[in-house]
């Protein structure tokens, strides 16, 4: 079942690139038909996932020898922060392919280049051999490079050029961590990531651990993305189709602090505990900085993508927090892993339905700048609400989902981190701040637009879209349940002696 | 489950109505029906239920209710009623159904946060009805003022609301969960942390110095939004959660001192902004500030009790006036006192609002001077000064009482042609009577047996302090009387600055939010030019690095493009096996390196399909590391 989630859109990919005389609005449904497929089996795997405390880790594994002498292979299998991550992320891409854009001729590739990064994507989160991830992860870079290249508007060639660069440098500090934490260690090669968590390999290995772990740290920031390597995403969201800016936040970026969390967090996690408080200082000054920085911005997209930098600064804090001990306070390190595995779940659903509706500002009206706007409310009620909606998500209002998930870190790396949890409380308050200034300057006040110039509300399938996403928005928020139990059945294993 | 109800039923109430009809007279029965059903639930709640709801990943929402946490629950539906339904005939047509559904559902929250038995259950409703208050102060959306004022609210309450993250942390650093029965567990600096937390919060929450500002701010909302927000929701919540933990934070010793410290500076500073407020919903608002400071004194001095039985005659007393002031309000047109003088043209209006300001006042019998002389025998407690001080508090709040009820339904011109509609009348007449019934308070058996019944204590009141209390109060009536005569004070010169809470916003202003927006841009700029420099730098370099190569060795570069080929071949290399590929790759990539960098240059011209081969430069430098690593 995982890797047809895999392949079923890879293979969609390949046929609409090859589908030459396929209209828009055929490869529109594909690529809506296509990605569904993922969303529809991983939803059956969740509801097969066994969150009892005696199920092992990794469930619904799948394997077929590839290099045996390297010790790769395909492997794939999820526990329930790769589970909930990855299904998430299926979601988006059905949404990014459900969201109408004006494409011109060129839109058959447009819905490949997304299928493709949709298969490519879910391999990340579900596989389980190391070399495979890296591929996966790697192919991502290019998939959105792409689609930010060719479909961005302004200057999108130089920001989607400083996007790869950016990132790929940070993908190769990740290989070379790879490398230096497989061919450590004894026993046979092998990248399997369950055989490497039991082995510990960096375990007693001071400078390597050290090194590895900075690569690791590296790498896993740019694409998170944690201050001060977060420059490249601003002018890559600015610049990127909503859609595109929608994946790129939503399941990108979580690509970033999962990788965290699997590998450096599981896998070397006596290395991982020594350096954790640094790791938790700059995650505390991406999310003062970049809330402080959102502020700051004038255009809504900037601003938004700038929320991102604060919001995946409390992941990489849950993630520190819950990484900082090999033993002790297992209960607040497994709340705060929670925590962050929820906030990538709810960032992945709140930022994406931000960006898709920041897309349908420039569709209809070619401008990100807030000052533009204004009076919204009264021309375009449903964009209102479901922004607003979106916009208390995000700041972490109760009975939303980014409550949460924030509400966990903060408590978990509390218990953990004092200081590092109080200071972080501030991010909330500039939070609160950044939206409601935006909400304001967008819907509320006097209209601004020039007169004669329409704003029409959300369409059919925009509202649709939204309706979904937001809606789990406040399934999480109300009743957690159905999303917590699988996240804290692998975070007590995972702070629990790492295996 | 039962009190969960208390929640549930006015929410589920508020989202029905938000999708009903939009009739004002079905708004008013529906909206009424619920929340008559949330009062008839709250007062068949057994006062001891506590109930656990798994929230999910081991967390755990508690609900429960003390016997004052009973009291509020029932004012809170009780006077809700009465404005909603006076709401759904006052305020305007436009946005009304939007307005009265986010009432019940602010409602809703309220009662969550008052029945809530741990910090998760209490945050989640504490929040809300932040929320609610930012939707409602904002109604009037297509304004300039109302919408900037609801962020104002918002933020400000909002910073206050970082205190209960950080009492809900330290208590579960403490004691591995967020109950407040697990307080006791937590360890004395851990509490003293909880107890600053819930300081601010309900601070913050009820107007308090220096956050008081935010209440002002707030009546650019409608008239009935400002009535619930001071007399049962939103407001009340501060004073309400500091009397609800009393017991547990006592042990820390500051608590008491800093609650009664920050409570009668307001006290004074709130009486002293509303005595020279010309704005009557502004002068009712300095008055809620300074009342719930009395609150707060009550609690900090040790009697919950008290303060929670002030918050009930506030309650009703401050909801009449509020809804008094919105007639006379419309009548005139704006809220400004000097218009106003409606006594002649609005008698039953000014009639039921004189028994709101008698309350306020603190003239026996009414209940609402009952509850202010306990505050000042609890204050008394203390100490004789504090209970001294009290009594100025009194004394103020009798004078702007007075300077509220002449200047606005004293005997005047008559203006205006607007009139109170059955609705309208009826809230008002109810109001005044709850406030005139609560005139029981005085009696001996009344009091006494409410505290026993509600397990609380009352303070013994010194022979001398009765006396005092009555004779400021009857200068105070004097100088309001004589205040009510002088149409523009406040309106001008000192007074005037001082009337805007004695020039506190402009200091926030100048000293918070200013700066907090001049850094944001900086911080802005920063991160443009100067974060992003080391990665801009390095770009520039590369790009002058490969230029210089293209220049040198022509041959080079064409050697990159033809040898690099293509991304797939890259791709094929590596599944073909690594092994082989270390092998092939080494000595060729040599070379492509340098042409690849070169080729950058190059790419600036071709197009983008060229870009693969900077993953091809990545490969190679993994190579030669992969070979340097493993022959370590």
């Amino acid at each position: 079942m995982l890797s047809l989630a895999i392949l079923v859109p890879l293979i969609g990919a390949f046929v609409l690139a090859l589908w030459t005389s396929a209209s828009t609005r055929a490869a529109r449904a594909t690529a809506i038909g296509v990605s569904a497929v993922p969303f529809a089996l991983l939803v059956a795997v969740w509801v097969g996932f066994d969150a009892s405390p005696e199920a092992p880790l990794f469930q619904h594994l799948e394997e077929v020898p590839w290099i045996p002498a390297l010790g790769v292979a395909w492997r794939m299998g999820v526990d329930g922060i790769a589970l909930v991550v990855a299904t998430m992320s299926a979601l988006l891409f059905v949404a990014a392919a459900a969201w109408p854009i004006e494409l011109g001729e060129r839109a058959r590739e447009y819905y490949a280049w997304i299928l493709f990064l949709a298969g490519v994507s879910l391999g990340v989160f579900l596989t389980l051999d190391l070399l495979i991830f890296y591929v996966f992860f790697d192919l991502s870079l290019v998939g959105m490079y792409f689609l930010i290249g060719r479909w961005g508007h302004g200057d999108s060639q130089a920001a989607a050029l400083k996007f790869f660069l950016y990132t790929l440098a940070g993908s190769l500090a990740i290989l070379l961590a790879i490398l230096g934490l497989v061919l450590a260690g004894d026993g046979p090669l092998t990248f399997d990531m369950r055989e490497l968590i039991a082995r510990q390999p960096l375990a007693g290995m001071d400078l390597r651990g050290g090194l590895v772990l900075l690569g690791f740290v590296f790498g896993f920031g740019i694409k998170t993305p944690l201050f001060p390597v977060h420059t490249w995403l601003p002018p890559a969201h600015v610049q990127a189709p909503g859609p595109a800016s929608t994946i790129l936040a939503g399941v990108l970026l979580k690509m970033g602090t999962f990788g965290l969390l699997r590998i450096p967090m599981a896998m070397m996690h006596e290395t991982f505990a020594r350096y954790a408080l640094w790791i938790g200082i700059v995650a505390l000054v991406s999310i003062l900085w970049g809330a402080l920085v959102a502020l700051g911005q004038t255009s809504i997209k900037r601003r938004i993508a700038y929320t991102s930098v604060n919001h995946m600064g409390y992941t990489v804090l849950g993630i520190a927090a819950a990484g900082s001990l090999v033993a002790g306070h297992e209960a607040a390190r497994a709340l705060a892993l929670t925590g962050a595995v929820v906030e990538m779940v709810a960032h992945g659903l709140i930022t994406g339905s931000l960006f898709l509706m920041a897309g349908s500002f420039w569709q209809r009206t070619q401008s990100y700048e807030m000052a533009d706007y204004g009076g919204l409310a009264g021309v375009a009620p449903k964009l209102t609400a479901a922004f607003i909606l979106a916009a208390f998500a995000s700041l972490g209002l109760p009975g939303l989902a980014g409550f949460v998930a924030e509400f966990q870190i903060f408590a978990g790396t509390f218990a953990v981190h004092p200081w590092l949890a109080g200071l972080a409380l501030l991010g909330i308050l500039v939070t609160a701040a950044l939206f409601l200034t935006m909400v304001r300057a967008l819907f509320f006040g006097d209209r601004k637009l020039p007169e004669g110039r329409s704003f029409p509300d959300l369409s059919r399938s925009e509202t649709i879209v939204m309706a979904a996403l937001l809606a789990l928005v406040v399934a999480i928020g109300v009743y957690p349940a159905w999303l917590l139990e699988p996240i804290m059945a692998s975070a007590r294993i995972l702070v629990g002696g790492a295996g | 489950m039962m009190l969960w109800g208390l929640f549930l039923c006015p929410v589920a109430g508020g989202l029905a109505a938000a999708i009903g009809p939009r009739a004002r007279g079905w708004l008013a029965v529906w909206a009424g029906g619920v929340l008559a059903s949330t009062l008839v639930l709250a007062i068949l709640a057994a006062s001891d239920a506590g109930t656990v709801l798994r929230w999910g990943g081991g967390l755990t929402l508690r609900a429960g209710l003390t016997p004052l946490a009973h009291v509020v629950a029932m004012l809170v539906p009780a006077v809700a009623a009465m404005v909603v339904a006076y709401a759904a005939q006052h305020e305007h047509r436009q946005g009304l159904r939007r307005m009265i559904a986010l009432t019940l559902v602010f409602v809703g929250g309220m009662e969550l946060l008052v029945i809530a038995a741990d910090f998760l259950t209490l945050l989640i409703g504490w929040e809300l009805v932040g929320a609610c208050s930012w939707a409602l102060i904002g109604h009037r959306w297509h304004e300039g003022a109302p919408p900037a004022s609801a962020n104002y609210a918002f933020v400000v309450t909002r910073a206050g609301d970082l205190g209960l993250f950080l009492a809900a942390m330290a208590t579960f650093a403490g004691s591995g969960s967020f109950a407040f029965a697990d307080l006791a567990q937590v360890s004395p600096g851990l509490l003293a942390l909880v107890a600053a937390g819930v300081l601010l919060s309900a601070a913050s929450k009820s107007g308090q110095m220096p956050f008081a500002p935010w209440l002002f701010r707030a009546m650019d909302g409608p008239t009935s939004v400002s009535a619930l927000l001071h007399a049962a929701t939103m407001v009340a919540a501060g004073a309400y959660l500091l009397a609800r933990l009393q017991p547990m934070l006592a042990p820390v010793v500051w608590f008491g001192p800093a609650a009664i410290a920050i409570g009668l500076v307001t006290a004074l500073a709130g009486g002293v902004v509303a005595l020279i407020q010309p704005h009557a919903k502004k002068l009712l608002a300095g008055s809620t500030s300074a009342h719930y400071g009395l609150m707060f004194v009550a609690t900090g001095a040790g009697y919950p009790l008290i303060a929670i039985l002030h918050l009930l005659t506030h309650g009703f007393f401050k909801a009449l006036l509020f809804l008094a002031a919105g007639v006379a309000g419309e009548r005139a047109g704006d809220y400004q006192l000097r218009h106003m003088r409606f006594g002649r043209a609005l008698p039953l209006t000014g009639a039921a609002s004189a028994v709101g300001a008698l309350a306020l006042a603190g003239v026996p019998p009414l209940g609402g001077a009952w509850t202010k002389e306990e505050i000042v025998s609890a204050a008394g407690h203390h100490s004789a000064l504090l209970a001294i001080a009290v009594t100025l508090a009194g004394a103020l709040s009798a004078a702007y009482a007075t300077r509220f009820q002449l200047a606005a339904f004293g005997r005047g011109d008559v203006e205006g042609t607007y009139q109170p509609g059955a609705i309208e009348k009826t809230a008002l007449l109810l109001l005044a009577l709850a406030s005139l019934a609560l005139s029981l308070l005085w009696v001996p058996a009344v009091h006494e047996g409410l505290a026993r019944a509600w397990d609380g204590e009352l303070p013994h009141a010194e022979s001398w302090e009765l006396p005092l209390s009555l004779a400021l109060i009857v200068g105070g009536i004097l100088a309001g009387a004589a205040l009510a005569r002088r149409s523009a004070l406040g309106t001008q010169g000192v007074t005037s600055n001082a009337a805007d809470w004695l020039g506190l916003p402009t200091l926030i202003d100048t000293s918070v939010t200013r700066p907090a927006f001049a850094l944001a841009s900086t911080a802005a700029y920063v991160d443009d030019y100067i974060v992003d420099a080391p990665a801009r730098g390095a770009a520039t370099f590369g790009r002058a690095a490969a230029r210089l190569f293209a220049r040198g060795d022509g041959a080079v570069v064409d050697r990159g493009v033809r040898a690099s080929s293509a991304f797939g071949r890259w791709l094929a290399q590596r599944s073909s096996g690594i092994g082989e590929w270390l092998a092939d790759a080494v000595p060729e990539g040599t070379a492509s390196g340098v042409g690849t960098s070169g080729h950058l240059a190059v790419r600036m011209q071709t197009g983008m399909t060229h870009q693969y081969y900077a993953t091809i430069t990545g490969g190679i430098l993994l190579i030669v590391a992969l070979v340097f690593w493993g022959a370590a």
